[in-house]
């Protein structure tokens, strides 16, 4: 393959660059390669089954609640309130387990409910009433989060039952089980988005919601849904996240607001909607946290870290803004 | 030589042809006004005036020198936007000078009294009822048009000022107002280009019209010299070749569509009926309140009264979605914003109309979705490089093919097509009219919204025209005299017609 070869015909002559960058997700992809290899240069520590099942757990909960936001976000919304969903299904889920004493299963399930109608609420909120999802999500995440303190005071809710530890700290052959649940629901999340008229729907709406509706789609009720799923996978990871604990701490899900945003950019998701996919998006995440965890590996003042860490981001976003120019030059 | 004189220019954009041989002739101390419908080139004719906009062949000149030389020239020819771009939490004085740097403020501190002192004379001399310090979100909305022309006299040494229009938000009073202004600028020896949509004013103000149309220039008038009806027939073309028309011909079915005393936003008190196998046209100005009346009766706009029936059974008002379900598709004039899904390629944008019929229990089938766009593209002729490509690469001849082909795959019983022509070149125009020839034929019910009377005569086979919000006639297609026709659309009361 030389990038000279032009085929009759062709009046602009592409480079090997621009032929690569028109194939969706190959920016992500080289970005999360180069990041591995420098990454296994740089720490004797990284590319060791221990470090990789540790990298593989922290991306699984991060992952999940980056498959929702990243949906949300190709519908053209957003949802600040995950993190703090999250964390309110996580104590909710202590208290009925450890306070009111409930079989650990029912709990779990009927936190992955509760999840599901926070996330429902914001959708119903949304559209009945017209908002922005900007500020709306902000001023729910404050209830859910406020709630949460209401509920524990800020105190741990420590003594989780272990009949669900292994769903949090269970790593058959190096795989963890929270990673494994996260690979499934990308699959699923995946086939929803491209083999479903519901997920084309997203798309479509996401990309001129005006022309949707104006096509008999049922917008308001597509736009509840993918809210209500986002709350359901960001419970999840609290569930999960609470079985890895084994305490159900208020603090779940403070740091899965924006990181999971950035995570969807970086894989190819516009923030204007329309355009992405969750796969991308997770490659984004593990992009994200390839990066954080070679700091620690590296020795990094933890001072420093965050300048570190966000440097590299706005790196691979910008990688990907650029391939994204060349694209336009070729049409 | 006129103060500003354009020969011959033509500018393509890819698919379509916005202006070609237009010829202009701008007098100081005149206003000129620019006559014609959407999509006609006005506003193209506007950026090329300007020098926003280069032109592919012909000449401007201004004030006797070649302008696309020399193009400082374009310093004369001031422009005010239609829509107010000012900024609304700032002071009317801040407005009138921003950029500073080049009205005359460039120091490092800027002095608001300095500002305030040089605003009066400006408020002033345009008849601006405000203080320099308020802000511009607090004065009214006549005001705000007026500093919007004031502004852009603190800019330049304008001879030419062009207002597209600038009246649309205005009430009459405010309307006399800025008239006011525009007279006053003509007797000081200025040329004013009017764009406006309103005869009354346009035969107010103006002393001579040029008419465009599909991209040309049809007709210069002294306004003195010409009618009211004269002027829209320009406008609308109203040249009936009766040999190539495309009326439908098989005999008219039963009632498909019932629309009784629908009112709303933009009309009221609007009944019809379509039948199986028939194109109805609605003829009007704009602002007539036609596509208004379409989009609350798909559902898009929710009506405050009246009821619509399709084969017999009431339609939920207010939903889409419910109209799609009864067989009902509504074909947007603004391809941009209701149409297209631009990031999407051709093949989603065709699937998305059809995902719940081409699925496999709840599973996109892909093997049927691509035969299903393959013969959309063949059966209508999209010239696309691929389905995957992006829509938004295509133009805008194709784009509209791809939207009508996508509805048509619904096999839908009613379609409103609202202007399906505009900005399209006049080879597939004509598609077009055969698509909905033989959509009729095949028994759907078609509903043409256009602008183009020409258009109407040659495919509709009942014509029903709006005049401010209500039907003011009904018209047999081929039997109709154009003066009638017109009399009804500009509301002339010895025209109008009781609609059953």
């Amino acid at each position: 393959m030389s990038s000279t070869e032009v085929a009759p015909g062709t009046s602009v002559p592409l480079s090997l660059f621009a032929r690569l960058a028109a194939v969706p997700l190959t920016g992500v992809i080289t970005a999360l390669v180069v990041i591995f290899v420098m990454s296994c240069f740089l720490s004797e520590h990284f590319l060791t089954p221990y470090n990789l099942t540790i990298m593989a757990r922290t991306l699984a909960f991060v992952g999940l609640v980056t498959l929702g936001q990243a949906l949300l976000l190709i519908l053209g919304e957003l949802d600040l309130s995950l993190g703090a969903i999250a964390g309110l299904c996580g104590v909710v889920g202590g208290i009925l387990m450890v306070q009111l004493e409930w079989n650990p299963w029912v709990a779990f399930v009927a936190c992955l409910m509760l999840g599901t109608a926070c996330g429902f609420l914001n959708g119903l909120l949304l559209v009945g009433l017209r908002l922005h999802s900007l500020v709306l999500t902000i001023g729910m995440a404050g209830v859910y989060g406020g709630a949460n303190l209401v509920a524990t005071k800020g105190v741990a809710i420590t003594g989780i039952p272990s009949e669900i530890s292994f769903l949090g700290k269970g790593a058959p052959w190096g795989l963890p089980v929270p990673f494994m649940i996260m690979v499934g629901f990308l699959a699923i999340v995946s086939f929803l988005a491209f083999k479903t008229p519901f997920g084309r729907y997203v798309y479509a709406i996401g990309n001129n919601a005006a022309a949707a509706k104006m096509l008999g789609i049922r917008v308001d009720a597509i736009r509840v849904a993918v809210f209500a799923l986002a709350g359901f996978l960001s419970a999840l990871a609290g569930m999960l996240m609470v079985a890895r604990l084994g305490t159900a701490q208020p603090s779940i899900g403070e740091a899965w607001v924006l990181p999971p945003i950035a995570a969807s950019v970086i894989g190819g998701v516009a923030t204007t909607g329309g355009v992405g996919s969750p796969i991308g998006a997770i490659f984004g995440a593990a992009i994200i946290g390839i990066i954080e965890n070679i700091i620690v590996l590296f020795g990094v003042s933890p001072y420093w870290q965050s300048v570190v860490s966000g440097a590299i981001v706005v790196l691979a976003i910008s990688f990907d803004s650029i391939s994204r120019r060349y694209l336009r030059r070729e049409d | 030589m006129a103060f500003l004189e354009v020969k011959g220019i033509r500018k393509a954009f890819p698919g379509v042809v916005a202006l070609d041989r237009v010829d202009l002739a701008i007098e100081k101390g005149t206003v000129h006004v620019f006559a014609g419908e959407n999509g006609a080139g006005k506003s193209t004719l506007i950026r090329a005036l300007t020098g926003i906009m280069s032109v592919d062949e012909g000449s401007i000149h201004i004030d006797g020198r070649d302008a696309l030389a020399d193009r400082s020239l374009f310093d004369l020819v001031a422009y005010v936007p239609q829509e107010l771009n000012l900024f609304p939490h700032m002071t009317v004085a801040e407005n009138l000078f921003m950029p500073f740097d080049k009205s005359g403020f460039g120091g490092p501190v800027l002095s608001r009294s300095d500002l305030d002192e040089a605003a009066r004379p400006f408020l002033e001399r345009f008849d601006i009822h405000a203080r320099p310090n308020q802000t511009v979100g607090s004065i009214a909305v006549s005001d705000q048009q007026l500093l919007q022309i004031a502004r852009a006299a603190t800019r330049k040494k304008f001879e030419v000022l062009i207002l597209d229009e600038p009246t649309t938000s205005l009430t009459t009073r405010e309307i006399e107002r800025l008239l006011g202004i525009v007279r006053r600028l003509r007797d000081e020896g200025r040329a004013v280009v009017f764009v406006s949509h309103k005869m009354d004013e346009i035969f107010q103000i103006g002393t001579t019209v040029t008419v465009l149309r599909n991209g040309r220039t049809v007709g210069h008038r002294a306004m003195k010299d010409v009618t009211e009806a004269e002027l829209i027939r320009l406008m609308t073309g109203d040249e009936v070749r009766l040999d190539q028309t495309f009326q439908p011909e098989v005999p008219l079915g039963e009632p498909l569509l019932v629309v009784e005393g629908l009112g709303g936003r933009g009309f009221r008190d609007v009944s019809f009926r379509l039948r199986r196998g028939e194109i109805l046209g609605f003829a009007g100005l704009i602002g007539a309140g036609r596509t208004e009346l379409m989009q609350a009766m798909f559902g898009y706009t929710r009506p405050t009264t009246g009821r619509v029936t399709i084969e017999g059974h009431r339609l939920k008002l207010g939903s889409p979605a419910a109209a799609v379900a009864a067989g009902m598709l509504y074909l947007s004039e603004e391809r941009k914003l209701h149409g297209i899904l631009p990031t999407l390629s051709v093949r989603e944008n065709i699937g998305i109309s059809v995902l719940d019929q081409i699925c496999r229990s709840g599973i996109v089938s892909s093997t049927r979705e691509n035969a299903v766009v393959a013969d959309v593209i063949t059966d209508y002729d999209i010239k696309t490089s691929s389905p995957e490509k992006k829509i938004m690469f295509l133009s805008g001849g194709n784009q509209q093919k791809t939207i009508i082909g996508r509805a048509m795959v619904r096999r839908p019983k009613i379609l409103i097509f609202d202007e399906p022509t505009r900005g399209i070149d006049v080879r597939n125009k004509v598609e077009i009219y055969k698509i909905m020839k033989k959509l009729a034929e095949e028994g759907v019910g078609i509903i043409l919204v256009s602008s183009e009377l020409a258009e109407l005569k040659r495919c509709a086979t009942r014509i029903l025209t709006m005049h401010h919000g209500v039907t003011s006639g009904e018209f047999e297609a081929l039997t109709t005299d154009s003066d009638r026709l017109i009399g009804a659309i500009i509301g002339s009361g010895e025209n109008r017609h009781v609609v059953d």
